[in-house]
């Protein structure tokens, strides 16, 4: 989603107006089913966000029209998507692996692929954050942590 | 009507309440010191891990963040003329100047003592007005509370700036996700699809992680700042108590910074970057040497800090007494408060006297604690932090991330769910859809729903229930004030324009 985009349907405001639009009319479906006193406010704020994502969709085509730039998001998608990508890895294999062997990987592994190099740095730091986490909350708090779900089955 | 303030005095000195007052000054100096980071943040991250503590503990880490991040924010101002939050932009103009001429320690000192004048007036204005403003909300009924909700979204949206489409979308969303769940009076799920995790609806904590928490960390990786240049020896830093009567002519600027702090942060959706503008060109304009601000006048200093940290306390007097909050920390701040069975609103001094006039109490502790801490400890030692690098910052902040929402409920349901609201709030964030909004629409979109169905059952359905009393109609008269006075406002500013571009 970066700058200069051709194709004025692929602006980043008209994408998530569509976007709000099509959501917000799937979730309207099942109001349906509800009381009406129940569906009252879900229907009132999906139609709203109906009509406010279609305002949003012209006044957006307008801007289009006129020549004006897209909303600028971001300088760099590949980091963006590159840094979602690891936080999602990380609860995926939190969830799967269990939380300290996650832990002990991402932490470095962030911190490696976004500029910080350091070897001796980076495995001070991992000690030190597992470390405290263990200490604060596992052994001071009592706090469970993911086990993993691939050593429980 | 004050008689709580005093009763509640004692539970403040205890030994865990203190401490986590100064723990949580010391930790927002660290979060406001950073760029990227903020006080909204880190009391997102922090309200999950206060589940298992006593409100006034929690309380206490959440005011002292909020006064020591707004102080915090002036040290990369200052040193670097990186704003480390958005309210210290206005402190960059003459810290910045002054740091290049060495005197980066005194400039420094003025913004730790205004941030602390600053705080003190806001907490004694939180004290003087919120509670006989509490007094006047427990007359209210269901119609009205109804209509309070309705003027606090109203007054976020429309008096926040920019786009009002944006705002009210914000709104929808932040309303529709405070229903999902059961139905609070027939018992039928709602967008549950099933899913036995969401029947008791999505906890504030995991919105406001997601929204506040994960965009900022995704910014820290995207762009890695180099602040590496930073040296706390170079500062000439003197101690505090030889610097406080240079100090001495700044009077004038402290009362009236903390007026403007005070005032904007009543005002909903107004926020500390604006007080601290308003009040440094108050300040310059009513200076006997306007030229020389903006080349390192310490008084430029001054004005900023001092209204930025008036804004603090002042922005939960409508966040406590009506559930309206000013600011997007007074909004996450009212999710912390949530999180304690505390719900935000004039029954809150009714029910919790103690923890309510504890927490103002801690808010007058925190910004004293403010010079003490901040003032004598940190100014050089402080900067030095400015080196840590971001990235390995940002992997710290996902763990504690991942932590806190675990806790919740002990289910990776919840962070699958924070991420998915963190995508949505990264998005949201880029393209200028405010954020406080849906949080206000969250907490208030179930107390509205309600209060609403409460009202239309004492009317029998008749919706002119909602109308029937004077409270309402002055509360609807409010938010078609709040819809329409900033549409009339650009309009006027427009029409002034075009005249002046004729003439």
């Amino acid at each position: 989603m970066s700058e200069g985009h051709k194709n004025r349907f692929l602006r980043p405001e008209t994408l998530s107006a569509v976007g709000i639009l099509v959501v917000a009319a799937g979730f309207l479906i099942p109001t349906t089913d509800l009381r009406s006193i129940s569906a009252l406010l879900p229907a009132a704020m999906l139609i709203g966000l109906i009509i406010l994502s279609l305002l949003l969709l012209l006044s957006d085509q307008r801007k289009a029209a006129a020549g004006e730039a897209p909303e600028k998001v971001t300088n760099s998608p590949k980091r963006v998507i590159g840094a979602f990508c690891l936080i999602v890895a990380y609860a995926v294999a939190s969830d799967l692996i269990g939380f300290y062997i996650s832990t002990v990987i991402a932490v470095p592994t962030v911190a490696y692929v976004f500029g910080f190099r350091n070897p001796l740095g980076l495995a001070i730091a991992t000690a030190i954050v597992v470390g405290s986490i263990w200490l604060i909350f596992d052994f001071g708090m009592s706090q469970d942590f993911p086990t993993g779900r691939l050593w429980q089955n | 009507m004050y008689s709580d303030l005093l009763h509640a005095l004692p539970e403040v000195f205890a030994l865990t309440n203190f401490l986590a007052v100064i723990i949580g000054v010391l930790a927002g100096i660290v979060v406001g010191a950073m760029p990227g980071l903020s006080a909204t943040m880190a009391i997102s991250v922090l309200v999950p891990f206060t589940f298992g503590l006593e409100p006034l503990v929690a309380l206490g880490l959440m005011a002292g963040i909020y006064n020591g991040a707004m102080y915090g924010g002036a040290i990369p101002a200052v040193l670097l003329r990186i704003p480390g939050t958005p309210a210290a932009v206005a402190t960059t103009f003459d810290g910045y100047p002054m740091a290049q001429k060495g005197q980066g320690g005194f400039a420094l000192q003025v913004a730790v003592v205004s941030s602390s004048i600053g705080g003190i007036a806001s907490a004694f204005a939180l004290m003087l007005l919120a509670p006989p403003l509490s007094k006047v909300t427990l007359l209210f009924g269901p119609a009205e509370v109804f209509w309070v909700a309705v003027f606090g979204l109203a007054s976020i949206i429309f008096l926040l700036g920019g786009n009002p489409v944006k705002g009210l979308i914000s709104a929808c969303f932040g309303v529709f996700v405070s229903v999902i769940g059961s139905d609070p009076i027939y018992g039928n799920d709602r967008f549950t699809f099933g899913q036995l995790e969401l029947l008791d609806g999505i906890n504030i904590v995991i919105l406001l992680v997601g929204l506040y928490a994960l965009p900022p960390v995704i910014d820290l990786l995207e762009t890695p700042l180099k602040t590496d240049s930073v040296e706390g020896e170079k500062l000439g830093t003197e101690p505090i108590w030889k610097a406080l009567p240079k100090m001495k002519g700044y009077w004038k600027t402290w009362l009236r910074g903390s007026f403007i702090g005070i005032w904007i942060g009543i005002l909903p959706g107004a926020g500390g970057s604006m007080a601290a503008f308003m009040s440094y060109n108050e300040a310059r304009r009513s200076s006997k040497k306007p030229e020389d601000w903006g080349q390192g006048e310490p008084e430029g200093v001054a004005a900023a800090e001092t209204a930025n940290n008036a804004d603090t306390a002042s922005a939960l007097i409508p966040a406590l007494t009506l559930g309206i909050p000013g600011t997007a920390v007074a909004a996450v701040m009212l999710g912390g408060l949530l999180v304690h069975g505390l719900q935000p609103g004039p029954m809150l001094f009714r029910d919790n006297p103690d923890v309510v006039f504890g927490f103002m109490w801690q808010f007058l502790f925190g910004a004293i604690l403010l010079v003490l801490l901040g003032g004598s400890l940190a100014t050089n030692s402080f900067a030095r932090l400015l080196n840590l690098p971001r990235p390995l910052l940002g992997s710290i902040i996902i763990v504690l991330m991942l932590i806190g929402v675990y806790s919740i409920h002990g289910r990776m349901f919840d962070v699958y769910m924070m991420l998915g609201f963190g995508a949505v709030g990264w998005v949201m964030d880029k393209l200028k859809f405010p954020l406080p909004p849906v949080v206000l629409g969250l907490i208030l979109g179930a107390f509205a729903e309600e209060n609403l169905r409460l009202a239309l059952r004492i009317g029998r359905g008749d919706w002119a229930v909602l109308f029937k009393n004077t409270t309402s109609l002055v509360l609807v008269a409010l938010t078609v004030a709040v819809v329409i006075g900033p549409m009339l406002k650009r309009r006027f500013i427009d029409s002034r324009k075009k005249e002046g571009e004729e003439a």
